[in-house]
């Protein structure tokens, strides 16, 4: 089953990028929003959130803070 | 057994690395990730043959060029917990459980940032408390923020805020501020800035996110407070070189002290190279430039 996945990230935040690119890596799809300029999303990142930093990540509903390779091979189940 | 153990992923560790495999050396690196401190960089302008690249893409050439030699074991992700004495040479302890020998060791493990040390700091962070404004400085669009740290560092995160927050304190320890004066220009002439010197941050509050900051003003003595909405921490670095102490002579901060003419410690045996050696200029070209010294001083130790 396909996971739906979606990075609130910002342009110039290296972590976004690097899970980012792990995403295209393991040819994860995934939506982004840039909370630089969609107010709206980042409004919906800190409520989701409840950090005020990027990249914030929602799998299936659950909440990634930050990058982190391994959390993210579990949630998406990635060996 | 191996010749040399690299521990760290930095600048100076990629370099030895590559030097360490090119002497046909028996080299092992030991690295949680590769690129050091400036791989959150938004831009690198400064690496010698590249006019500007971002810290991110830099890391991966380091990296790229290090897993392009032949005959070098690389162990990452993975920490040295302990490097300890053993037989003729010694033996690196591996957080994944393995145990390297070796005959020598070049420490390159560089320096981590510093945190405030102070009540709300680890409470609120990710809650308002942030170290990277590059990344987080949009979140604070129309709000009020404060860096803590007057050097270049801290008025790049001054810069970084002033283009979405309302308004921005920062504030100094010290009587003035030790970063660029072009960069403190900038922040002068900007009606959005204010610049709290003799200021020491004593702690973070909020509710769900922060409200405020009290800091001390250091003349008088008094305790101020400042309503925010984010606090970012720019106070410096420290040098990771807690697994080797006891083992190599360091010096106050913290650094290992090293002769530097060929990056040899207080022990035989042991070398270290770039942050988190007494290194007066802390620069990826000088790390990498200070490790090979060390790497090709050690190939002479080895004949």
């Amino acid at each position: 089953m396909m996971n739906s996945v979606k990075i609130y990230s910002t342009p110039t935040c290296v972590y976004c990028k690097m899970a980012k690119d792990f995403f295209q890596k393991h040819n994860v799809k995934y939506e982004e929003f840039n909370v630089a300029e969609d107010e709206k999303a980042r409004a919906e990142m800190v409520q989701k959130s409840q950090q005020l930093g990027v990249p914030v990540i929602d799998i299936d509903g659950k909440i990634i803070v930050g990058f982190s390779e391994s959390e993210l091979k579990k949630a998406l189940d990635i060996k | 057994m191996y010749d040399l153990v690299i521990i760290g992923g930095g600048p100076g560790g990629v370099a030895a690395g590559i030097y360490g495999a090119r002497k046909k050396m028996k080299t092992a690196l030991v690295a949680g990730d590769f690129g050091g401190q400036s791989k959150v960089s938004a831009e690198i302008q400064n690496w010698v043959g590249v006019k500007a690249i971002s810290g991110f893409a830099w890391a991966k050439t380091l990296e790229d060029h290090l897993r392009a030699q032949e005959g070098l074991d690389i162990f990452q992700p993975d920490l040295a917990t302990k490097v300890e004495k053993s037989g003729e040479g010694f033996a690196v302890s591996l957080q994944g459980g393995k145990k390297l020998e070796t005959r020598t060791v070049l420490v390159a493990t560089g320096s981590s940032r510093k945190k405030l040390d102070i009540p709300g700091e680890k409470e609120f962070d990710g809650k308002g408390v942030a170290y990277c404004a590059t990344c987080d400085a949009p979140i604070f669009k129309d709000k009020i923020t404060a860096v803590i740290g007057g050097g270049n560092a801290g008025l790049e995160a001054v810069l970084d805020l002033l283009n979405y927050s309302k308004k921005v304190y920062l504030l100094e320890y010290s009587d003035r501020l030790t970063g660029d004066a072009a960069t403190q220009e900038k922040i002068k002439a900007s009606p959005k800035a204010e610049v709290i010197l003799q200021a020491e941050a004593k702690e973070i509050f909020g509710d769900k996110f922060v409200t405020g900051l009290k800091y001390q003003d250091v003349p008088s003595g008094n305790i101020k407070e400042l309503k925010l909405d984010g606090v970012f921490v720019e106070v410096g670095s420290y040098p990771n070189s807690g697994f080797v102490k006891g083992l190599v002579k360091l010096n106050d901060c913290g650094e290992i002290i090293v002769d530097h003419k060929t990056q040899t410690t207080s022990l035989r045996g042991i070398w270290a190279a770039g942050d988190v050696s007494d290194v007066l200029y802390k620069q990826n070209n000088v790390s990498a430039g200070d490790a090979i010294k060390a790497v090709l001083n050690i190939y002479d130790f080895l004949k």
